[in-house]
């Protein structure tokens, strides 16, 4: 059973209604209590527990194996916890390991696609994506021809067509060139603090492993590991040393 | 209402458009539609079976396993890349993916079915004249039946490792029920038989047509779990 959103007022189904309508600026977006997941018996992680504002971002660090991903799905809605609760007050983008976008279909059909699900009639917004995020040239390509990295584009505009307030990112700068990295942190930062004073800001879960952009967007950072969830803790030192250094000390932790 | 149909039309654009570009599923079946249709005529002898006689039941065959192959096609494609993930992220309710699903298979397979009656018309010397109307009500009944349920069992059998051979194993035991009642009716719209001996058995497609499509659409989220 894939969950419904649990959505404060009405879905966002208008570009611009998803800002979490009824919910209080300072309310959470993104409440997770006591979240654990299983895959038959084997279990992925137990009570995961925490909360997002607008304008915060979160940091997920975890091996490989560690359930970074499937926390995510939870997140999303496309799992449902083994146990306990997610409780997201807005709409929900997500960029996840796969594109989601049709091969057969150009980047402007597939953003055009996305945008009629979500109900969105104006068409300027697929062209300011795709201005956005740097696709204008390839627009009418289809996806099949697309480069890793342009694909990765493509799903990160695919993931903000509905101008999502709680964005999931899943290795958002897998794939890309220097420029293209330098390119979504400056995006991600626009959107994190986007109209924050008129409550507007959107609450981001960054799962990544490059820990110079971690540093750079991250307000706190939560290490799964051993099927548990250390944290979140705030980013009192920007220091990639420091981070590292935690990481690994939880990672070699019995 | 309008939202609802306008997800459910843009779905069935989407799956025209990429079948258009890839044409796989397509040429697939219709090359199978000829193939199946030529050999049936070919194996008969024709000093003991008349085309007639074997007609309905080639023309069943022919429809039944080529709109298996554009099944199998339909959630495939959302598979890749994950692009189911992307529609079930939406507010769209999840019936309106379905019948988005099932209309462009409905549409897959009315075209295979339209390209392969002048084939058996050709190939089994049958007279449509005057019988055309009855045909195309059989046709569009049983098709309707088996599509509502291989749509839903392609949503299933695709999340399974081995989906193209599972397709066909589970939706096999459902397609004789509405398969029986179309050869049937075929076999006897082509022999001129009275209107009367033809109501029982549109009155069972009729049902099975309503009991499939509604079980179908209340099962569909099911399938969507993990």
């Amino acid at each position: 059973m894939i969950l419904t959103p649990q959505v404060s007022g009405a879905a966002g189904v208008n570009a611009d209604a998803g800002a979490g309508v009824g919910a209080a600026v300072t309310d959470p977006l993104l409440v997770t209590e006591a979240v654990t997941r299983r895959y038959g018996y084997r279990r992925v992680f137990a009570d995961v527990t925490f909360s997002l504002r607008r304008g915060e971002v979160l940091a997920l660090l975890g091996p490989n194996g560690a359930g970074k991903t499937t926390l995510l799905r939870v997140l999303a809605g496309l799992l449902r916890p083994s146990g306990g609760s997610v409780t997201r007050n807005g709409t929900v983008g997500l960029v996840a390991h796969n594109s989601m976008a049709y091969d057969a279909l150009t980047a402007r059909e597939n953003l055009a696609f996305a945008a009629k699900l979500w109900g969105i009639v104006d068409a300027a917004r697929v062209e300011e994506l795709l201005d956005r995020l740097g696709l204008v040239r390839w627009q009418d390509q289809r996806v099949a021809t697309f480069s890793r990295g342009m694909t990765q584009r493509l799903a990160i505009a695919r993931a903000l067509i509905h101008q999502p307030d709680i964005l999931l990112l899943d290795e958002p700068f897998h794939s890309l060139d220097d420029p293209g990295v330098a390119d979504v942190v400056r995006l991600l930062g626009e959107l994190v603090s986007e109209g924050r004073g008129r409550g507007r800001g959107r609450a981001i879960v960054l799962v990544t492993h490059q820990l110079e952009r971690l540093v750079q967007l991250a307000t706190s950072v939560g290490y799964l590991v051993h099927g548990t969830l250390v944290g979140p803790e705030p980013m009192d030192d920007r220091s990639v040393e420091t981070i590292a250094a935690r990481y690994r000390g939880l990672l070699n932790r019995a | 209402m309008r939202d609802y149909l306008g997800v459910v039309w843009a779905i069935v654009v989407k799956d025209a458009t990429v079948e258009w570009r890839t044409k796989t599923a397509f040429m697939s079946a219709v090359v199978f539609a000829i193939l199946v249709l030529s050999i049936l005529y070919f194996a008969r002898d024709p000093t003991a079976v008349s085309s007639m006689d074997i007609a309905p039941g080639a023309l069943w065959v022919t429809f039944t396993f080529a709109a298996m192959v554009g099944l199998n096609r339909a959630f495939l494609l959302e598979r890749e890349n994950q692009a189911i993930d992307g529609m079930l992220l939406t507010p769209v309710p999840r019936t309106a993916i379905f019948v988005g699903k099932m209309t462009g298979n409905l549409l897959f397979v009315g075209f295979v079915e339209l390209i392969s009656v002048p084939l058996f018309v050709l190939f089994y010397n049958v007279s449509l004249a005057g019988r055309l109307p009855q045909l195309l009500a059989v046709t569009a009944m049983a098709t309707v039946a088996f599509v509502a349920v291989g749509t839903l069992l392609s949503a299933m059998a695709v999340r399974t490792r081995f989906a193209e051979l599972m397709l066909p194993i589970l939706l096999l035991p459902f397609l004789i029920p509405p398969v029986v009642g179309a050869v049937q009716l075929t076999s006897r719209i082509l022999a001129a038989r009275p209107a009367s001996e033809l109501m029982g058995w549109f009155k069972l497609l009729a049902a099975f047509d309503i009991v499939f499509c509604v079980l179908a659409i209340l099962l569909y989220e099911a399938t969507l779990d993990e």
